[in-house]
């Protein structure tokens, strides 16, 4: 493990709660929030802004004590619109670890508006504490978007807001086809699950058209992430995104400091999503896919509301 | 679902996406008020009548003032099939309708809703955007019918100046995109391809030319790779719109989506799809673009104007360089 307790020398992207404890007392602070400014740096270097060189870190705190980093990944070749910011990472990073909330947030920048607004998917977004580094104490998010947007302006109560238990009903659709090789087929079968089990899990109150990603490196290890919707539409994370930070967060990537591409070492992926959907990702999954990992083999997964879990 | 209420308007000339300023200073005394900033709240229901939100049925209107005394409509545009990143906002609407129009500021805006972050991010590419005023006709602001500047609703920007030196033009200033049509190098004997729908011809060529001009126009100084899309309508006109980049990347609003404004704008589309009528697409943008449009408008076009097949003209730096 690391030396420096605030500089891990591998890309570390989830401190867990002990580790978090441990390090608050080593460096003699009050709580655990006030590690999280001194983390943003670290994070800032594993940023991925191979358009902009703009590195950005941000660094949470979930309720659960864990402590999560998150990046700018931006994608050359494909249209600005896929860029995760750090932010989004880092929400991502916590849900694929079944964090329920996040009440804490340092990040090397001032949130753009685009994050700001993405951050009101989580439940009392309002109140969730942002600390800009070098730029004075946490504030709520509220400070930094008065009379928001969000889930509340467009559903009701009960929806399941980012971050809490979302179960959509979702079967295949139509039967399985025969695999040609049993050792792809092994493959292919455990990427569907990951992505229909991510599918299942995505927070897409807006469209209802949950999607799950799940790729595939040159190991036989899979890596799976969920859409994320947002009320203001465009803020929505896509699933190849969210699968790519679960690729990511696992040491999957690991171009180091922006030279290799987020891509590197994929050799498959699989998309879920419903039939005829009113808001299809597959079109988009293929081009970013090919500007990500062009080689990597990508087959789409047809899966369909049921009235009942499985 | 509850949606704000209109408040009442004055009836009015039929609305259109862009009202000149001596018929809005009309419209003003008409309506007794004191100021035209006071008259963008009363156009704001209309606006709101005009959207199209296909997917969610949200109606969002918008409405601006801009330096040159015109005011801009703006409204949601949302297109089922593809992903919700092709959403236009009622604030991108508007700013791309007076882009379009060349106006040079936008000083007041009024919208039906609070704007979301996306947009108030969106809106940081207007030289002095903190200082633009903003008012809602809707909800429980407490301060009702008041203007507040775009800084009141997001504090510490980020934006244009974090990451442009000072002499780059911003969104609504003059841009010219140092750009190279490759047909136009290889000689003036482009072939001119004529395009027949009802009768009606389209030069390619005039598409081409409009494709090509707007991406001389378009606002991409993070990525240097502009990008201009042209649309013909049945009525044989040429709708063109530019790319517009965001500091924060993601809100920017595609060339197809520009050109999908002017198409909008200028009311030809009827009350169907909003790509009904669409005959002919052609997309301008740099070879081997860092940032290329050519896929992702493909899946729009696809998805809005179904038997439209797409050109695309590349272009290249006059410099040379890539």
């Amino acid at each position: 493990m690391a030396q420096n307790p605030v500089k891990p020398t591998a890309e570390i992207y989830v401190i867990e709660s002990d580790e978090a404890e441990r390090m608050r007392r080593e460096m003699n602070l009050t709580a655990v929030s006030d590690l999280l400014p001194a983390l943003v740096p670290t994070a800032q270097r594993m940023a991925r802004p191979q358009i902009s060189r703009y590195h950005v870190g941000a660094v949470a705190l979930g309720s659960s004590g864990r402590i999560y980093l998150g990046v700018n990944v931006e994608f050359p070749g494909v249209p600005l619109h896929h860029s995760i910011h750090a932010e989004q990472f880092v929400v991502t990073n916590a849900a694929l670890h079944g964090e329920r909330s996040i009440q804490f947030i340092a990040v090397s920048d001032f949130p753009c508006g685009h994050c700001r607004q993405f951050l009101q998917e989580i439940r009392s977004a309002s109140q969730i504490q942002i600390q800009v580094t070098g730029q004075g104490e946490y504030r709520p998010l509220s400070y930094f978007l008065p009379n928001p947007f969000g889930p509340s302006d467009l559903l009701k109560e009960d929806v399941p807001l980012l971050l809490e238990s979302h179960c959509n009903y979702l079967i295949e659709e139509g039967e399985k086809e025969e695999e040609i090789c049993k050792g792809l087929g092994e493959m292919e079968e455990r990427l569907r699950a990951a992505a229909l089990m991510a599918a299942r899990e995505a927070h897409a109150p807006y469209s209802g058209c949950p999607s799950g990603f799940a790729l595939a490196d040159g190991k036989g290890r899979v890596y799976a992430g969920a859409y994320m919707e947002s009320a203001a539409y465009n803020p929505s994370l896509g699933p190849v995104q969210a699968a790519i930070v679960a690729y990511m967060v696992a040491g999957g990537s690991r171009g180091g400091g922006g030279e290799g591409g987020v891509g590197e070492g994929l050799v498959a992926a699989v998309l879920a999503e419903k039939e005829h959907a009113a808001v299809s990702q597959e079109t988009t999954a293929r081009v970013l896919l090919a500007a990500v990992a062009p080689k990597a083999r990508f087959s789409v997964y047809r899966v369909r509301s049921s009235t009942s879990p499985w | 679902m509850a949606q704000n209420l209109a408040k009442p308007t004055a009836e009015m000339h039929p609305l259109r996406f862009v009202i000149e300023r001596d018929e809005a200073d009309v419209m003003r005394r008409e309506m007794g008020l004191a100021a035209v900033t006071d008259l963008l709240p009363a156009l704001v229901p209309a606006a709101q009548r005009m959207a199209r939100p296909s997917i969610s049925g949200y109606h969002v209107g918008a409405c601006a003032l801009g330096a040159s005394g015109r005011i801009y409509l703006g409204v949601n545009v949302e297109f089922p099939g593809v992903p919700l990143h092709h959403t236009i906002h009622a604030e991108q609407f508007v700013v791309t309708n007076a882009a379009i129009h060349g106006e040079r500021a936008i000083c007041f805006l009024a919208v039906s809703d609070f704007p979301c972050g996306h947009c108030r991010q969106f809106l940081q590419e207007i030289r002095s955007a903190s200082q633009i005023q903003i008012l809602i006709t809707g909800g429980d602001f407490s301060a009702a019918d008041k203007y507040r500047p775009l800084y009141y609703f997001l504090p510490h920007p980020f934006g244009p100046s974090d990451l442009l030196n000072k002499d780059v033009p911003l969104l609504l200033e003059p841009h010219r995109n140092d750009l190279i049509d490759e047909e136009d190098e290889i000689g003036g004997g482009v072939e001119k391809r004529e395009i027949c729908v009802n009768g009606l011809g389209i030069m390619e060529e005039e598409l081409r030319a409009a494709a090509v001009k707007a991406a001389m126009a378009a606002h991409a100084p993070y990525s240097g790779c502009a990008s201009g899309f042209a649309l013909a309508g049945c009525d044989g006109k040429v709708y063109s719109g530019s790319y517009i980049e965001s500091a924060a990347y993601n809100p920017s609003v595609g060339p197809l989506q520009a050109a999908v404004v002017a198409y909008l704008a200028a009311g030809a589309s009827g009350g169907g799809g909003v790509g009904e009528g669409i005959v002919a697409a052609v997309l301008a943008e740099r070879e081997g673009a860092a940032v290329s449009q050519e896929a992702t408008a493909r899946t729009l076009l696809a998805a809005i104007a179904p038997k439209v097949r797409l050109s695309v003209y590349p272009l290249r730096s006059s410099a040379g360089t890539v």
